[in-house]
C-alpha cells in the first residue's frame, strides 16, 4: 500500500503523518509499516535520534491502517474515528537513527468493545528495537446522510 | 520691523515650550515594576535553558513543550505547565480542521519534565539518560487548544540505574494522561545529588 492510500484511510497530514508506506496487510488482523528517517523531517533537525515518543504514534497509525481498512472492506463509506487510548509495558533497547528505515509490525491481540489492544515491535533490519502493547480506541460512525 | 530685543523674546518664549514640554513627558523610574508584575524572570531563563538541558542529557528532542516551570523539588517533584494554542505546527496535520493535541505528545510533556528534574538533581557531572520504559499511559481526555496543561511528575522509586517517575497531565482538575515512565541514568564522570 502506498501513501497514496494511507492517506485516503487516515486523516493525519504533514507534520504528524508518521509511516510512509505499508508493506503487508491483512484487514482487521495485522500489519507492517515502514518508515524511513532522513535529515529533512522537523524532528531530526540537527539530531540523528528519532523520539521515542513518536515512535509511539507511528506504531498507532499502523494499527489505524489495520483497523481502518477493514471497516473500509465491510461498507465502504462509512466514517471512523480512531484514538490514542494508552501504552502498557513499552520498552526500547536504542532509539533509531538517522539514515534507517524502521520496519513497524503490529498485530491485534484482543478487542473490548471499542478498544483494541495490539502488540507491537520496531525493527531494523534483523535488530528488534522496542516492543510493548498499544491501546486504540475505534469507534464507527455511520455513513453521512444525503438528504441531511 | 523687528527690535533684536524682541528676537531674543521669541527664542525664550520656544524655549519656555520646549520645557514645559518635556516637564509634561511622565517619566519612567528605574526600579518601577510594570502593573502586570514581572512574569517570572526565572522561570524564562530556563526555558531558554532548556535545548542545552536536553543536549546534556542526549536526549533526542523534538521540539520544546514547557512553557514555564512552576515548582521544582529536587530529585522528588516538578510542576510545568504549557498552553496549548491553536497556532502549533503539529496541529496542522493533527487533524485538518479538527485540532485536537497529539496523545503522544502530552506523554512527550511529562518526559521533558521528568528530564528538567533529572538535570536539576545532578548539577554537576556528564550524565546521558535513556527512557528505557514506558507503562500504565492512558489517555483520558482529548485537549483542546485554549486549554492549560498542567505536568506534575513524582519519583516513586530510585533503583541503582533506574529512576521511576509517575507523571500526570492536567487540565483545571481533570486528569487528561498518566503515564509511569522509567528512565534510565548512565553517569560517565564525576556526579552527586544535591
Amino acid at each position: 500500500m502506498e501513501n497514496r492510500e494511507i492517506q485516503k484511510i487516515l486523516p493525519h497530514r504533514y507534520p504528524f503523518l508518521l509511516i510512509d508506506r505499508i508493506l503487508s496487510l491483512e484487514p482487521g488482523k495485522k500489519a507492517q509499516g515502514m518508515k524511513n528517517l532522513t535529515e529533512g523531517e522537523w524532528f531530526l533537525h540537527g539530531h540523528c535520534h528519532y523520539p521515542p515518543s513518536l515512535i509511539l504514534e507511528s506504531l498507532a497509525q499502523v494499527g489505524g491502517i489495520i483497523l481502518g481498512s477493514k471497516a473500509r472492506e465491510e461498507s465502504p463509506g462509512t466514517g471512523f474515528i480512531g484514538l490514542f487510548a494508552g501504552v502498557s509495558n513499552f520498552t526500547w533497547l536504542r532509539y533509531p537513527r538517522r539514515g534507517e528505515a524502521v520496519t513497524l509490525k503490529m498485530e491485534l491481540s484482543k478487542s473490548l468493545a471499542a478498544l483494541y489492544r495490539f502488540n507491537g515491535e520496531v525493527w531494523v533490519d534483523r535488530e528488534k528495537i522496542a516492543g510493548g502493547e498499544i491501546l486504540l480506541s475505534f469507534i464507527k460512525t455511520p455513513p453521512p446522510n444525503p438528504s441531511a | 520691523m523687528k527690535k533684536p530685543e524682541d528676537e531674543k523674546k521669541g527664542d525664550f518664549s520656544v524655549h519656555l515650550r520646549y520645557f514645559r514640554f518635556r516637564k509634561e513627558r511622565p517619566r519612567l523610574k528605574r526600579k518601577e515594576e510594570s502593573p502586570i508584575g514581572n512574569p517570572g524572570n526565572e522561570t524564562k531563563r530556563k526555558f531558554l535553558a532548556m535545548e542545552e538541558i536536553f543536549h546534556r542529557l542526549g536526549y533526542p528532542y523534538s521540539n520544546v513543550l514547557l512553557d514555564r516551570i512552576e515548582e521544582i523539588e529536587g530529585g522528588e517533584s516538578l510542576r510545568a505547565t504549557k498552553m496549548v494554542s491553536a497556532n502549533e505546527f503539529f496541529l496542522a496535520g493533527h487533524f485538518p480542521n479538527e485540532p485536537i493535541m497529539p496523545g503522544v505528545l502530552t506523554l512527550e510533556g511529562m518526559i521533558q519534565s521528568a528530564l528538567v528534574l533529572i538535570h536539576e538533581s545532578f548539577a554537576r557531572g556528564i550524565l546521558k539518560v535513556f527512557l528505557r520504559r514506558v507503562d500504565r499511559v492512558r489517555f483520558k481526555r482529548a485537549i483542546l487548544p485554549g486549554d492549560r496543561l498542567e505536568f506534575s511528575v513524582k519519583v516513586t522509586a530510585k533503583e541503582e540505574r533506574i529512576w521511576k517517575f509517575h507523571g500526570r497531565a492536567q487540565v483545571g482538575e481533570e486528569t487528561a494522561a498518566e503515564a509511569d515512565l522509567h528512565i534510565q541514568l548512565d553517569f560517565r564522570g564525576v556526579g552527586f545529588e544535591i
